[in-house]
């Protein structure tokens, strides 16, 4: 048990490794002695006692297949392990698990299963592990997808957000890269070393992708966070295909809830971005004609077209397309952005006047008496929907509606503040930039691509300055216009 | 108004056709004087079928017209309407004699022109095919085959040797084109009429020309180019040359209201009321002069109100009846967006006293030009004031800025997101034609589990 102890500890030594290539040999040699270890029985029976002994957040590998050793042995009782499972999800080092990617893949499976842990904790978990191996969550892993699956089946999308909210533009299994610094470089952007070779994450399709981001446009949906929603669906509808005819129906799917996503957030239909695949396109604009209808009405100054519209497509469909609860809200929301239209032509007006001029969606009439409207202005501002207040005059007048005045005008400090904090958003992205810059320029196609281009560049350059010489006549030789020639 | 009367104009409104009960300003017999040719009937017919006060008048001229005339449908629909809407006068029965008798003389007056022009055909001479197709299309305009009409004048181009004659064929063209309403077609006859005269000819045909151009870019609602147009007309040729087509007052109406419609103050100014030549057009319709000088000056009420009284008049006229809701809204628009410029709060009772009619108040109206974003203003329905906004170009300057970078990195990202899927190889890929739908995905539902 002695020998095992002082292997386990072995690394990373007592002194710091002075450069990346020890590192990077010492771990390589450390994940392997480790591996070899851990299919022998000694180390099965002593890795519950051996667990104290190794710390998670200095000797990662190790107490990664310890935890492997102890739960396949059941040596450690249940309690017990799951503590030590969280403590090491939370504390691991990530630098050190870049080696040891087949077995943490071990651990993240056992939370994926669903079994070993609540959801809820499994969720968290999950997101502090995976914030914990990669900062800038910008790869996608086999575990995102999985992670919210889970979150949305089991409703445990808050603990999930840390992850969902985070911009992911790397997927894995790019072929053709030639990377040459060692895996433990700080400095080595996390797309490089979550891969599938790596064992961080398992191959993924284009299925995949696609449902990632539509659940997590359902995540938001659920959180009523309406333009983050409308942010991950507008990623499926614009997945990029590669002929012009396919589409996937997770697309179409998205592309009606964007639509009901966008009345909500924004009162007016969304118009599809411009980069939408032409399959999409059209595949949107055949099966998606209900919601576009619905868009359509909701844009109009009275509330029939829409009531009529929802009707005579009924609620079954939409009930059947899992989108009646969406549905209902739009049909809520049409009146209340009547409500707040009214606020680009008024500075005040009375709530009777209000009454009279929105219709609800529900009835295609107007509200009946003037504390229907009152409680439903009320509701818009306690929401925060509407700025403004609700007035009763003290000489008995009618009540009215006073919106505030939107100063669209912000003082220099407050304008600086926001500039500075957008530049500072862009200088985020820097990495990302220069992450998938060094991709392309080590990708061999894309320099094989580089390299044809060039040499065209200059071939059409020479083919222009011979056509040009020709055209010049005999003449013109002395004018000095081929002089530059 | 008698029992006749009320049922003819029932068929009209039926007919989407526009009525008119207030009388005009004008005086029948003095305003048809200023016309020639075709038009006479054709005004007259809409007097007929749209003003109430002259409808009987109007018909019973138009009946008259048309006896003079040789155009046997004409006088078919004015006697029709005139037996609905009066059936006691003695013009409401078909003379049924004049009609067979003029029928006959039209069939045989077009043989023997067909057989003319054949002659001439074979002996080869260009003025007389010219001349020969000239005389035949002047028949069947007269009896009113517009289409066969057309085609035979436009025969004449080929046979054409003379400044004069190549004129003569462009205004022929024009006139039939816009008797059928085909503005599209006036433009383009009057496009090949501009090209390479001699200058006196040219000038002789200027404001035929341009009033010509003017009622086409009328009929094709672009009112600005409609007025510059009316207004380059050359007063100093005599009105006989146009008439056909409209009088000198019609030039002075067309042209003031489309200006007004169309311009801003100080284009009034110098184009319309310093425009020595549109002066003594505008001399003709002194109300218009009037309505654009109280424009300029800023009395919009007074505009508004002096146009008014002249929209029966406006309704009546053949041109102009399809577009006067158009112009008049736009002119009124106008009035109220200049109106609220030099204030920063106005109550909505001078306005109204301004602008509003005695059944309608000017707060919906103003809502609706808010809505539409002709003006910056917002209304207090309490105060009863309207606030103007004036524009900042400040907080529009911070706006964009923001709004700008957001997209920037919006872009980046979406970018980004891009070239990482490409380098992974997942785009997507359909296969076979058909397979729009990978079936690894058919089966995948989403459980909405959205509580409300």
């Amino acid at each position: 048990m002695d020998h095992l102890a002082s292997a386990l500890l072995d690394f990373p030594p007592a002194g710091a490794l002075p450069d990346d290539d020890r590192y990077n040999w010492a771990a390589k040699s450390h994940s392997e002695k480790v591996d070899q270890l851990a299919v022998t029985q000694s180390f099965k029976e002593f890795a519950a006692q051996l667990l104290d002994h190794v710390d998670p957040a200095l000797n990662s590998i190790s107490h990664l297949s310890l935890l492997i050793a102890a739960r396949s042995a059941n040596s450690l009782p249940q309690a017990e392990l799951l503590a030590k499972i969280s403590i090491f999800l939370s504390t691991f080092d990530a630098r050190q698990i870049r080696y040891a990617g087949k077995a943490f893949s071990v651990l993240l499976d056992w939370l994926v299963g669903g079994t070993l842990f609540p959801a809820s904790v499994a969720v968290e978990l999950l997101t502090t592990a995976l914030l914990r191996l990669d900062p800038t969550g910008s790869v996608l892993t086999s575990y995102h997808v999985a992670l919210v699956k889970l979150a949305f089946d089991t409703d445990n999308v808050e603990h999930a957000l840390p992850v969902l909210e985070k911009n992911v533009v790397f997927y894995p299994g790019a072929k053709g890269q030639l990377e040459t610094r060692p895996l433990c470089a700080l400095d080595l952007p996390p797309v490089s070393y979550i891969t599938i070779e790596s064992g961080l994450t398992k191959q993924l399709s284009s299925g995949d992708v696609l449902q990632y981001d539509l659940l997590r446009g359902l995540c938001f949906i659920q959180r009523r966070s309406w333009a983050q929603a409308l942010d991950a669906l507008e990623r499926v509808i614009t997945y990029p295909a590669r002929d012009n005819h396919s589409c996937s129906k997770i697309m179409v799917e998205a592309h009606n809830k964007w639509m009901l996503v966008g009345l909500l957030l924004n009162g007016k239909a969304p118009t599809l971005p411009s980069h939408t695949a032409g399959g999409a396109q059209k595949a949107f604009s055949t099966l998606g004609k209900p919601y576009q209808a619905i868009g359509k009405a909701f844009e109009e100054s009275t509330a029939e077209s829409l009531k009529t519209e929802f009707e005579s497509v009924g609620p079954q469909f939409f009930s059947e397309e899992n989108n009646l609860n969406l549905m209902r809200l739009v049909m809520q929301h049409y009146q209340r952005w009547q409500i707040l239209n009214l606020r680009r032509v008024y500075t005040k007006i009375s709530l009777e006047q209000i009454r009279a001029r929105t219709q609800s969606a529900e009835t295609a009439a107007p509200l009946v008496t003037e504390a229907e409207i009152q409680a439903l202005v009320q509701q818009m501002i306690d929401e925060g929907m509407l700025s403004g207040v609700i007035e009763r005059p003290a000489d008995g007048g009618p009540a009215y509606l006073a919106f505030h005045e939107t100063d669209d005008e912000l003082s220099e400090t407050d304008f600086a503040q926001k500039m500075a904090r957008t530049a500072q958003q862009l200088a985020e992205l820097e990495p990302l930039v220069k992450a998938t810059n060094e991709r392309l320029g080590t990708n061999r196609e894309f320099v094989r691509f580089l390299v044809t281009q060039q040499k065209k560049d200059k071939d059409a350059r020479r083919d222009y300055d011979l056509s040009f010489l020709n055209q010049v006549e005999d003449e013109d030789l002395m004018t000095g216009v081929v002089a530059g020639f | 108004m008698a029992d006749s009367l009320l049922a003819f104009f029932t068929i009209m409104d039926s007919q989407d056709g526009i009525i008119v009960k207030d009388p005009p300003k004008f005086d029948l017999d003095l305003y048809i004087q200023n016309y020639k040719g075709r038009t006479r009937f054709d005004r007259l017919f809409l007097i007929g079928r749209s003003s109430v006060p002259l409808c009987v008048d109007a018909l019973k001229a138009a009946i008259a017209e048309a006896k003079r005339g040789k155009d046997t449908q004409r006088y078919r629909e004015a006697v029709e309407c005139l037996r609905i809407a009066a059936p006691s006068e003695p013009e409401a029965t078909f003379d049924q004699a004049w009609l067979e008798a003029q029928e006959a003389a039209n069939q045989i007056e077009t043989n023997r022109l067909l057989t003319e022009l054949k002659g001439y055909k074979n002996n080869l001479i260009k003025e007389s095919i010219r001349m020969g197709n000239e005389d035949l299309a002047k028949h069947l305009e007269s009896i009113g085959d517009l289409n066969a009409a057309a085609e035979t004048y436009s025969k004449m181009r080929p046979d054409v040797s003379t400044p004069k004659q190549f004129l003569d064929v462009g205004r022929h063209l024009v006139r039939v084109s816009i008797q059928r309403r085909e503005w599209g077609m006036v433009s383009a006859h009057l496009s090949k009429m501009g090209g390479a005269q001699h200058a006196e000819e040219e000038k002789a045909v200027q404001p035929y020309l341009r009033i010509a151009q003017g009622i086409a870019l009328l009929g094709q609602e672009r009112f600005k180019d409609a007025a510059l147009s009316f207004l380059s007309a050359d007063s100093t040729i005599t009105a006989s040359t146009y008439s056909e087509v409209a009088s000198q007052s019609d030039v002075a109406v067309y042209g003031g209201l489309l200006a007004l419609a169309s311009m801003d103050r100080n284009e009034l100014q110098s184009k319309v009321l310093d425009n020595s030549q549109f002066r003594s057009f505008l001399e003709q319709a002194p109300h218009i002069r009037r309505a654009v000088t109280q424009f300029v000056s800023g009395r919009y009420s007074a505009c508004i109100a002096i146009l008014e009284s002249y929209r029966p008049d406006c309704l009546l006229d053949i041109y102009l009846q399809k577009h006067v809701a158009a112009i008049y809204s736009q002119i009124r628009s106008k009035c109220i967006i200049q109106y609220l410029i030099p204030f920063s709060c106005v109550s909505l009772d001078t306005m109204n006293k301004a602008f509003g009619g005695p059944d309608q108040g000017i707060e919906d109206e103003l809502a609706d030009m808010i809505q539409s974003g002709a003006v910056e203003a917002r209304i207090n329905t309490i105060d009863k004031l309207v606030t103007t906004k004036a524009a900042n170009p400040r907080a529009k300057m911070q706006y964009s800025a923001l709004r700008a970078a957001e997209n920037y990195e919006k872009q980046a990202l979406d970018r980004l997101r891009r070239m990482g899927l490409a380098a992974a190889e997942l785009e997507l890929k359909g296969g076979k034609k058909m397979g729009a739908f990978p079936s690894n995905q058919a089966d995948f539902m989403i459980e909405e589990s959205l509580e409300l």
